[in-house]
């Protein structure tokens, strides 16, 4: 059983690459499109489950790709930590997927096709145990990338775009850059061979070199700013997919790359662990004065980047166990929110904090999500965040930093008071009338599938915004609300469009409340970076 | 030490034009940066030996091939995205200058298809 | 009943309480309240148990039970019920089931929704309480300790538009003071070791290191004065009074800041008689006393009177607490008690005066003392056992406390100093108490202007509440009455919770009438002055109508706010933009830093293998810098370009003589593709770039020559110092016979790591997926040509004839050119060659057939190369697949062909493969000249029918009106000019 699984590796990224490729050649309104695609998907994400309860013993999987030497073929291993996170962005993009499908983007030429290369990239990159691989791997996911960010962003300009790709292709220069240093110093690029190689001087700034672009890729202070600008143009369901998956590889890889390279040699870990605080902080602070819901909460994902690279910046058993913890916590609450806000704008036409307004009175279901997502961001119980927040900070304490533990805990109030300000705007108040306005523009913008830039005549969105006022029947809120049953009639959020956030939504309360289980796999996953005596071995053998 | 200076001032060159104004000269820069980087890798194998690496015959001065590998996947790769850039740089307007300076560079989409004449 | 049980009946009354709402509405409160008041009273049940049962303090019995919750990080569910908590379990269940009995008629009957949220968040509220005092495990105590913020936030928030700010306000305050309660929990989890409560709270090391515990005092200290809206987080209390009666009844008498009091009594055993402790807690204690006091005198509202009495008791008992006696904590929690009954009575009475007669201000109310006897009757009750009057049970715990001030303090001097402000609070409760009295039930104004507050109306007609609904008023009244002279059954409960307190047996005992006490003196005075300051009303409110404070603490919170925001935006302005240079800076910043003292940290480095170079070498840098720097002076973008591909060719160069022949051929082509497809770019841009400013190329200069020295020395120490690699030794002495290749670059691209070169075929298709996306969706610049007029009637506008000559060769060169690329792909696994190499080679056909075409819609390739970039990638799979009947993805099948002219040759499905690079490369390099090329143009439309859009100037931000006309609609106009083509 499990030499058939190691043997499969590869189907990881071959089987999406070539349904991709077959949903590039049907047509664009093919039935095949959303089953294949949301097929692929729940395939994928059934064998990165099957892979993590074949190692959730600690078990290692391993293939030399082609069967050549060890050490001259390239490697595919999946340790614990590389399961989890395969399942956890699996997750993210089913999830993601779902909402495009509901909202309608999904039918846009070659989206499927590509949601489809990116996560074959994402499990080359998860996967492979080769760096010059994983160079290839992240350009792989990274194209496809540009394809989703472009075709569905409704900006009418490109600046956004064009820094999305002029930024990862500057970090990818780099690390390649890095990866052909670590080569010149060590004559090799395979993980098992270079483990422990952290202690040559030369090597170790190679290998940092490499990692402070994989930090730009990880959106990592001060090379933070390109995420909150390129992510909040994209469509929101992308920004949604992306947050799951782009920064989160970065950071995998600067987890393995310092367990294994490193070995937690203190002097780097202290420079990550500097970093890290500098982000979460900033990323903290800089959320509270944006005034779009998205760019607000990718800010907050910035902080969450500092939060997760604390965990291995302490290089003990429950630091890095609480940190990839934290990661998967991350994931998962990042995506419901970047789906509310999705929702939001779907619907109303607008993220902007002072355009939208009345929503808790209007939509019980996005509340649901909303409120959530946020106090689970925030890390209060009995949310995923709270035992993410809790361990992380235990093990700050635990590991002697007691000052970061101090500072996890004072930042989290800031990000309380950012996520309060989207409810006090968002969330509270009236204003229905012109959220009906927007909700209208938005409605035309989409049925003639036109740029923000494109104007639409006033007495149009005025008839349209009426229509729905007289059509659209007040539900009966789950939450019973104070309030004039008239405000309640208009626009709504679908149901369909808000069910992706609920779905992550429940897994962060699943994780609040069964966090145990996924602790003993961060548990696990952090014993395998800890000790990666059995990751080389299966590596190159020896 | 001239593959470590052309390195070098590929390096420089790509990183200057990288940081001017407008997408053009940045797309160029990329361009030397990925040669800068290509031969950096290049030199990673060794510059000592320096026949091609080929079978039959002796190939006790043939060069790494690995990294020449290594290079070949980049420099596809390198021109895959330089594509797209190059497209990026001529759509969706708006972009820093796209206009003839002449005209105020203001992103005033109005006058984008101006039909003036170009270069004279 | 177990305490498991109790908890999670409570929570599922929840649900259940929801549910009914559906059908009986408002009234499903009365089930609420039966629910809850039979858990009080099992509870009190089992006070016995913990009488005589033997368990941890010197003989006193708990009751505990621990289920494992998260073993991982040592969470449990461990419940403990001692004296304390029993205590304080039978005020949260049985006030919370008075309330609920009171709301179940408070609520309006006809309302567009059943209360349902009302009654969820409420009963959340009993859930969490219940859970708090019951808990015996740290994070336990904390999860339930921020559900009742949580739950208290959402209580006051849906009431109303107006709440939003206060409930904000009150989230932030408690929430602070969570986040110190969960800095102490993993302090002292670190460093007790233990997260269960009772054992932490024993452990040594509060005595040991005082530091720590000094520490640990101030965290819970925070927390508990947040909760318990103490000085100087006091504001939040009458900031919520937005809420409904209710709400406010629950939160003042049992719920919200009793949490505080509970904390604070918990951790005594611990923290008391610290220093720090105590001085916290008396200075803030008396100082909120009087200070609630004081502000009660200045309110109007009935409600907001309330609040400030609230503050002004608890800070009674949390100075109480700071002397940390066991008589003084066995008195707080007598105090607490009392309090919790006779401030749930005054609230549901205000609640009660609101609904009949229509206000709560006393300005307005006036002689309901004729209307509503009962109401009036409860409330003199319980204003009676608030100043602390004989026989009520609050005049006990008054006069002990005062006892226990007097006694405080090493010195006569502090207790005096002690008890003189107790007294002074004291007595102005008494007065505020009259005040409340005749100000809702007399004419009483409570002040001498006239002024009449707007929207305050009185009913004409004003009528004694039904028994159902004053009911749950009086009874806790009355029991505040009765309790006075029977005293005596209170002692086992609160001798238990003042052990528990204490951390030592201790045994109550009270007496109504204990002598002529010094005590008893005091309460006189208290009266006595109460009854003065009532006599003088008139005076004091003209003494108190001046403002007090020249800020209000709201301010003082929403400044900070605010700073807070303010901050934010400081810190995101630097990356707010979408030039690319200011987010292309940072990196370099970063690897310049990491280059720079690494560098100065490493040690020497190894002997160069071969020192010196061959003359050419000086030569390929010569060319390079003739042909680089030039390209960066100049200023027309075609010399620029034409330049930068030089120094690609020189590369190239570079290349062949470092014995990378298969690389050098590729530069070569690929340079040419790129300088092709920059070419077609720049016809649809200026001929010139735009001039930088002097500082900016000096700055960017600066950082370009400093990153080039890093890479030249970077490049010189790390390279050429090392013998050839193992790995690359392996690929020359192994490839031919794991291959059968003589070409070994090729045999490592399509043999042993075929994967790198799947991955860049899967880029390259991609690549040309989303080339031909986007010029599909978005429009390109329209071309600036040359304008011809001049030349109208020379040569060179008669594009036909023009390209005569490249048609010929086009015609002749094409097949040969095709001929030569398939040359080269099958020779490729022998020599350099090989699927990329061909395909661009081929491609070159069509690029000359493109050029040759004398106009951009005659160019006559037009193949389906969206299929063909597909295609490649799916070949390429299918290779791989194939590889797995040789036992892997990718590994490659070796056969011979036998060949039509005699001989064979070697195939090997690493040849599928190359075939599915050679389909991708030729795809793309087609869709790059026929897309750039311009063919398309005519066809274009947005391709994103769904996905959202955001309003024009939502994202440029142009005015507030959604509806700006003119600076968006320009762009209406041009849209579609710029599709059209030329």
């Amino acid at each position: 059983m499990t030499e058939l699984l190691e043997v499969l590796l590869p189907l990881f990224v071959g089987a999406p690459l070539l349904l991709g490729g077959v949903l590039f050649v049907v047509g664009k309104n093919h039935p095949l499109q959303p089953i294949l695609g949301m097929g692929t998907l729940l395939a994928l994400l059934a064998g990165a489950v099957t892979l993590l309860i074949a190692t959730s013993e600690g078990q290692l999987l391993a293939h030399q790709v082609a069967l050549w030497p060890n050490g001259i073929a390239i490697a595919f291993v999946v340790d614990t930590f590389a399961a989890l996170m395969l399942t956890a962005a699996t997750i993210v993009a089913v999830v993601s997927f779902q909402y495009m499908l509901a909202s309608g983007e999904a039918r846009s030429p070659s989206i499927p096709a590509l949601v489809l290369v990116l996560m074959g990239g994402v499990s080359g990159a998860l996967l492979t145990a080769d760096l010059f691989n994983l160079f290839v791997f992240i350009e792989v996911m990274l194209l496809p990338s540009y394809g989703l960010l472009i075709f569905l962003s409704r900006r009418g300009d490109m600046a956004a775009s064009r820094l999305y790709v002029v930024v990862n292709l500057l970090a990818s220069t780099i690390f390649l850059a890095g990866v052909g240093l670590i080569y010149a110093v060590q004559g090799t690029v395979n993980l098992g061979a270079l483990a422990g190689t952290g202690d040559d001087p030369l090597t170790a700034i190679a290998t940092a070199l490499a990692l402070s672009a994989i930090a730009v890729k990880a959106s990592v202070f001060p090379v933070h700013g390109w995420l909150s600008r390129t992510y909040a143009s994209a469509s929101p369901a992308v920004a949604a997919l992306f947050s799951g998956l782009h920064t989160k590889v970065a950071v995998y890889v600067v987890y393995r790359i310092s367990a294994v390279i490193f070995e937690g040699d203190s002097a780097w870990m202290t420079a990550i662990l500097v970093v890290a605080s500098l982000t979460l902080v900033v990323g903290a602070m800089a959320a509270l004065g944006e005034k779009d819901m998205r760019s607000l909460l990718l800010f907050q994902m910035v902080s969450g980047i500092g939060f997760i690279l604390i965990g291995i910046s302490l290089f003990t058993q429950t630091g890095i166990a609480s940190g990839i913890f934290y990661m998967i916590h991350h994931m998962i609450v990042m995506g419901a929110l970047l789906l509310t806000a999705s929702a939001i704008e779907h619907t109303y036409g607008s993220g902007r904090l002072d355009r939208v307004a009345g929503l808790r009175t209007r939509e019980s279901l996005v509340t649901a999500a909303f409120v959530i997502g946020s106090l689970s961001l925030v890390g209060l119980p009995p949310f995923s965040g709270f035992v993410a927040k809790y361990a992380l900070v235990l093990a700050s304490a635990d590991a002697g930093v007691v000052v970061i533990a101090g500072l996890l805990i004072v930042v989290s109030l800031f990000v309380l008071m950012a996520m309060m300000k989207i409810w006090a705007e968002m969330f509270n108040g009236k204003r229905h009338a012109d959220v009906e306005i927007l909700a209208a523009q938005e409605r035309i913008r989409t049925r003639q599938g036109l740029y923000d830039t494109d104007i639409i005549d006033e007495d149009e969105i005025n008839e349209e915004a009426n229509r729905a006022i007289e059509h659209i029947e007040p539900p009966r809120g789950i939450i019973g609300e104070i309030g004039d049953p008239h405000d309640h009639r208009g626009t709504r959020v679908r149901a369909s469009l808000i069910l992706p956030a609920l779905i992550l939504g429940g897994i962060s309360v699943a994780l609040g409340f069964g966090g145990e289980y996924l602790l003993q796999l961060a548990d696990q996953a952090s014993q395998g970076l800890m000790d990666t005596s059995d990751y080389v071995r299966a590596v190159i053998g020896r | 030490m001239s593959l470590a200076l052309s390195v070098g001032l590929l390096a420089a060159a790509g990183v200057y034009l990288v940081l001017q104004r407008g997408m053009i000269r940045i797309i160029l820069g990329f361009v030397l940066l990925t040669h800068s980087v290509n031969l950096l890798i290049i030199a990673a194998g060794g510059a000592a030996r320096r026949d091609a690496p080929f079978i039959g015959g002796d190939t006790s001065m043939a060069a790494d091939p690995l990294p020449q590998a290594f290079v070949l996947t980049a420099i596809v790769i390198a021109f895959a995205i330089t594509v797209v850039l190059a497209t990026l740089a001529v759509v969706g307007s708006k972009d820093d200058d796209t206009e003839e300076e002449s005209e105020k560079t203001e992103l005033d989409i109005e006058n984008t298809s101006s039909d003036a004449g170009g270069d004279k | 009943m177990t305490l498991s049980a109790i908890l999670f009946s409570t929570m599922g009354l929840i649900a259940i309480t929801m549910l009914a709402t559906r059908f009986i509405g408002r009234n499903a409160g009365w089930l609420a309240a039966t629910v809850l008041a039979f858990l009080a009273f099992s509870v009190v049940t089992r006070i016995p148990e913990i009488i005589e049962g033997t368990g941890s303090f010197s003989g006193l019995g708990v009751i505990e039970e621990t289920t494992p919750w998260m073993p991982s990080l040592d969470i449990s569910l461990g419940l403990r019920l001692d004296g304390l908590s029993a205590l304080f379990l039978i005020i949260v269940l049985g006030v919370g089931a008075l309330v609920m009995a009171y709301s179940a008629r408070y609520m309006s009957e006809r309302n567009v929704h059943p209360h349902t949220g009302y009654f969820a968040w409420m009963l959340l509220f009993a859930f969490a309480m219940t859970g708090l005092v019951l808990a015996d495990d740290l994070i336990l105590l904390f999860v339930f300790w921020e559900l009742t913020t949580i739950a208290s936030f959402f209580l006051i928030n849906r009431s109303g538009d107006k709440a939003s700010a206060p409930a904000v306000r009150t989230l932030l305050t408690t929430a602070m003071g969570g986040l110190a309660l969960l800095f102490a929990v993993v302090l002292i989890v670190t460093r007790t070791g233990t997260t269960v409560v009772s054992e932490a709270l024993v452990n040594d090391v509060w005595v040991e290191d005082q530091s720590f515990t000094a520490s640990i005092s101030v965290l819970v200290a925070l927390a508990a004065l947040t909760k318990s809206a103490q000085f100087p987080f006091h504001m939040w209390l009458p900031d919520a009074m937005v809420a409904p009666t209710p709400v406010s009844a629950y939160l003042h008498a049992a719920a919200m800041v009793k949490a505080g009091i509970y904390l604070l009594l918990l951790f005594s055993p611990a923290l008391g008689g610290t220093l720090v402790w105590q001085s916290i807690l008396i200075t803030s204690g008396l100082i909120t006393a009087v200070m609630g006091a004081i502000f009660a005198m200045r309110r109007f509202d009935l409600k907001e009177i309330m609040a400030n009495s609230t503050i002004s008791q608890l800070g009674l008992i949390v100075a109480l607490i700071g002397v940390g006696t066991p008589s003084a904590l066995a008195t707080a929690a007598l105090y607490t008690l009392a309090h919790a009954l006779f401030k749930s009575s005054l609230f549901m009475v205000v609640g009660i005066i609101d609904r009949q007669a229509g206000t709560r201000d006393i300005r307005v109310l006036s002689g309901l003392w004729k209307t509503m006897p009962i109401t009036l009757v409860t409330t003199v009750l319980a204003g009676l056992s608030m100043s602390g009057v004989f026989p009520m049970l609050g005049f006990i715990s008054k006069e002990y406390l005062l006892g226990q001030m007097l006694g405080a303090g090493d010195s006569a001097l502090i207790g005096v100093t002690l008890t003189a402000i107790a007294v002074f609070a004291s007595s102005t409760t008494f007065a505020y108490t009259g005040r409340i009295i005749l100000g809702a039930f007399t004419d009483y104004r409570g002040t001498n202007r006239d002024e009449h507050p707007e929207g305050h109306e009185m009913k004409e007609v004003v009528r004694e509440a039904k028994p159902s609904f004053y009911g749950s008023a009086l009874l806790p009244a009355l029991i505040g009455l009765v309790l006075g002279p029977a005293i005596a059954v209170l002692y086992p409960l609160i001798g238990a919770a003042g052990s528990a307190a204490a951390g030592e047996i201790y045994k109550a005992k009270y007496a109504l009438f204990g002598g002529f006490t010094i005590e008893l003196a005091l309460s006189t005075s208290i009266i006595l002055l109460g009854l003065l300051a009532i006599s003088q009303r008139r005076r004091l409110d003209n003494f108190f109508e001046g403002r007090i404070l020249r800020f209000t603490a709201i301010e003082v919170v929403e400044s900070i706010r605010l700073g807070a925001i303010s901050i934010g935006e400081r810190v995101g302005n630097p990356t707010r933009t979408d030039k690319p240079a200011q987010h292309l800076f940072a990196p370099w910043l970063i690897v310049g830093l990491v280059a720079v003292v690494g560098l100065l940290m490493a040690p020497s480095v190894g002997e160069l293998v071969a020192p010196q170079e061959p003359w050419s070498d000086a030569l390929w840098l010569g060319l390079l810098v003739v042909t680089v720097i030039p390209a960066l002076i100049t200023r027309s973008r075609l010399v620029a370009l034409i330049l930068v591909g030089g120094a690609g060719f020189i590369v190239a160069l570079w290349f062949f003589a470092l014995g990378a022949h298969d690389v050098g051929m590729t530069q070569l082509l690929v340079e040419l593709l790129t300088v092709v497809a920059l070419v077609l770019i720049l016809r649809r841009l200026p001929s010139v770039f735009h001039t930088v400013g002097r500082s900016r190329q000096l700055l960017t200069g600066f950082l370009a020559v400093g990153v080039g020295v890093l890479a030249t020395l970077v490049t010189f120490l790390f390279t050429g110092r090392r013998e050839m690699s193992p790995v690359g030794q392996y690929f020359l002495d192994e490839a031919y016979n794991d291959t059968g290749g003589n070409n070994v670059v090729n045999t490592i691209l399509v043999d042993y790591r075929a994967l790198d070169t799947f991955g860049e075929l899967t880029v390259i298709a991609v690549a040309g997926i989303v080339l031909i996306g986007i010029l599909r969706s978005r429009f390109m610049l329209s071309e600036i040509t040359p304008d011809m007029t001049k030349w109208s009637n020379s040569a060179l506008a008669r594009s036909v004839d023009n390209t005569l000559p490249v048609r010929m060769l086009a015609r002749w060169a094409a097949p040969l050119i095709v001929l030569l690329s398939f040359h080269l792909f099958f020779r490729g696994h022998y020599e350099a060659g090989g699927g990329f190499i061909a395909a661009l080679v081929g491609a070159t056909g069509f690029g000359l057939a493109y050029l040759g075409a004398s106009d951009d819609k005659k160019a006559p390739v037009a193949w389906p190369y969206r299929g063909l970039l597909a295609s490649g990638v799916i070949v390429a799979v299918l290779s791989g697949i194939w590889g797995f009947a040789a036992g892997s993805f990718l590994k490659p099948i070796r056969f011979d062909i036998p060949l039509p002219w005699g001989g064979e040759y070697g195939f090997t499905s690493a040849m599928v493969f190359d075939l599915g690079v050679y389909l991708a490369v030729l795809a793309i390099i087609i869709a790059l000249l026929n897309e750039l090329g311009g063919v398309r143009q005519s066809e274009i439309e947005p391709i994103s029918q769904a996905g959202p859009a955001l309003i024009a100037e939502s994202y440029h931000g142009l005015g507030d009106d959604p509806l700006v006309k003119d600076s968006v609609g320009a762009t209406k106009a041009t849209t579609p000019k710029k599709g059209g083509t030329k």
